[in-house]
């Protein structure tokens, strides 16, 4: 199958270029396969309408999930190391929500930083195909995949959409 | 021409909220003669407490959003100025409240041990009185100020709108000036909201427990004052935006973001509660924890103690974590009734047990419905008598479509 496919690779000087060249390509039967940004960029995430981020979830579940294990470090130590004062329970539930919601937060936190990075795929170390530097810099890449045949008249939508071109046989 | 047509639309709607006012004050009156006056009187007093709370808390959104000068909310902020008009109403029912001092103070016949200073009926009345009417002047001072801008804007279409109109035209005022003063009497607003509401919470509110007190509760009581008055803002504008008989529209990211802030609201009314409690739990002083242990402890109160919780915390918490539902308005109105519903159940709570020793059923019944109705038929037909005066606020779109 990818022998019949070729990708190519559309580099855009500007923003609004990037994103109105996405939202032709997206009316047309061939694939976007990777965006590239130096910055994140509302319009092309508009241009793109990716699915809804999972990264919320990983939030929520750190949350719920740091919630008891406060209540739990508490309940522990409580145990573990007896300050019986005046009449109080030794497993408080008033004063351990305090713990609990601390865990909360920390918990949450750490679920949306491993949510962003297992969402966001990193680490990743080796450069991708047809990766340019200045996507790092002042340039936008749209990588689009097309059958063999149809190569001049992808390269030809690039052009006509202010786009340089980058293929792999260059 | 629509607009007219339009206008019997409020009359009915006049009539119904008058008639619900009627009901609900005939009721009162009958039961405060002839059949238990001290029922009568605490659930007025509940309710005066819980509809003034609403209508305070709805204009303190458009102040907030002037002081900050956020631009996001305005058709949302034209419309909590409208609560605005239950201010002149708020002062003569409280003024009307003396008439039942024996009823709604426990305190007048005990031994306060050195509070009396502070505790009387006089000075308890003047200062309150004099705190509302500082409240309430600024808050009409600020919205004064800012409907020559709204005016300015839509243009002025109603009675008193036109009114204020021909006055401005008459001598034109400095807009920088005018600009000024509304951000002022804002701020002010804003500043006598904090103060007045923690007295009137005082006063009114933890005296009838007068051996019981919680530095927080002044806090606590206007904090309740913002969530409710927000909510009782999404409602309102809610059904005007799903109701075809006018022009007012509000876009999906403006719901959201008035969910969100109801949202926070929520938290901050649990953080006040919680901040008190655990400090009252740590210290396990009898006297403070007398107070609580009535409350959400014991029998009938403790169920009830659980049902706000629930209701007006752990309920909205969960489900206005969700992104989607802030948008949709009505949700949103169902929400924002429960958790109103519930601060009306809190005010009962707090209140109960000090008017109601050893009881043990729930003392809640229709006397406290029926005044609740009342209420709620003044607090209405004062805020669509505001739309019939300035009936551009809520018919934005159509003027626009008008014109066009």
């Amino acid at each position: 199958m990818t022998t019949d496919t070729i990708s190519i690779m559309g580099v855009f000087p500007s923003q609004r270029g990037a994103a109105d060249a996405i939202d032709r390509l997206r009316e047309t039967s061939w694939a976007i396969e990777r965006v590239h940004s130096p910055i994140p960029s509302h319009e092309i995430e508009e241009a793109l309408q990716p699915p809804k981020s999972k990264v919320g979830w990983f939030t929520l579940a750190g949350g719920i999930f740091g919630f008891f294990t406060g209540f739990f470090l508490a309940a522990f130590t409580a145990t573990s190391w007896s300050l019986i004062v005046s009449g109080k329970p030794v497993v408080a539930l008033v004063p351990f929500f305090i713990v609990g919601f601390e865990f909360t937060i920390l918990f949450a936190v750490f679920g949306n930083v491993l949510g962003l990075i297992s969402q966001a795929r990193l680490p990743h170390f080796d450069t991708q195909p047809l990766y340019d530097e200045r996507f790092s810099g002042d340039c936008f890449g749209v990588l689009a995949r097309c059958p063999v045949g149809e190569k001049e008249k992808l390269t030809r939508f690039f052009e006509e959409n202010g786009a340089e071109i980058k293929t792999a046989d260059k | 021409m629509k607009i007219m047509a339009n206008a019997k639309k409020p009359l009915q709607l006049m009539k119904i909220f008058y008639g619900l006012a009627a009901i609900g004050g005939l009721i009162f009156i009958t039961v405060a003669l002839i059949g238990d006056p001290a029922r009568a009187w605490q659930a007025y007093l509940l309710n005066f407490l819980f509809f003034s709370a609403i209508a305070q808390g709805a204009v303190l959104f458009s102040a907030l959003m002037h002081t900050v000068k956020a631009r996001w909310s305005r058709p949302l902020a034209n419309v909590a100025e409208s609560f605005a008009a239950f201010f002149p109403i708020s002062i003569a029912l409280f003024v009307i409240l003396f008439l039942g001092q024996q009823h709604v103070f426990p305190w007048l016949h005990e031994d306060l041990h050195g509070k009396e200073m502070w505790l009387n009926v006089p000075f308890l009345f003047g200062r309150d009185l004099a705190g509302l009417i500082l409240l309430y002047g600024f808050g009409l001072a600020f919205l004064y100020h800012r409907l020559y801008f709204t005016l300015k804007d839509l243009g002025a279409s109603g009675p008193v709108g036109r009114r204020l109109q021909a006055r401005w035209d008459r001598r034109p005022p400095d807009e920088e000036r005018m600009a000024a003063r509304a951000t002022v009497f804002g701020i002010l607003y804003l500043l006598a909201f904090a103060l007045v509401l923690s007295l009137v919470g005082y006063d009114l509110v933890m005296a009838a427990d007068p051996h019981w007190f919680s530095t927080l509760f002044g806090a606590y009581s206007f904090v309740k004052a913002i969530y409710i008055g927000f909510g009782a803002l999404i409602v309102l504008s809610a059904l005007l935006h799903m109701s075809g008989n006018n022009g007012y529209h509000v876009e999906e990211n403006q719901f959201h973001d008035i969910g969100k802030l109801f949202f926070a609201f929520c938290l901050v009314w649990a953080d006040f509660f919680y901040a008190q409690f655990v400090v009252i739990w740590y210290g396990n002083i009898p006297e403070e924890t007398a107070y609580i242990i009535e409350r959400t402890m014991a029998a009938p109160w403790n169920k009830l103690a659980w049902t706000i919780f629930i209701g007006c915390f752990i309920a909205p918490f969960l489900i206005l974590i969700n992104r989607k539902i802030k948008t949709v308005p009505r949700a949103m109105v169902v929400i924002c009734l429960a958790v109103m519903a519930g601060i009306w159940l809190e005010h009962y709570l707090l209140l109960g047990p000090a008017f109601n020793h050893h009881v043990h059923h729930l003392p809640l019944g229709w006397v406290e419905i029926a005044v609740a109705v009342g209420f709620f038929g003044l607090l209405a037909a004062a805020v669509t008598g505001y739309f019939k005066q300035f009936p551009e606020i809520i018919e934005v779109d159509r003027l626009k479509a008008e014109e066009v």
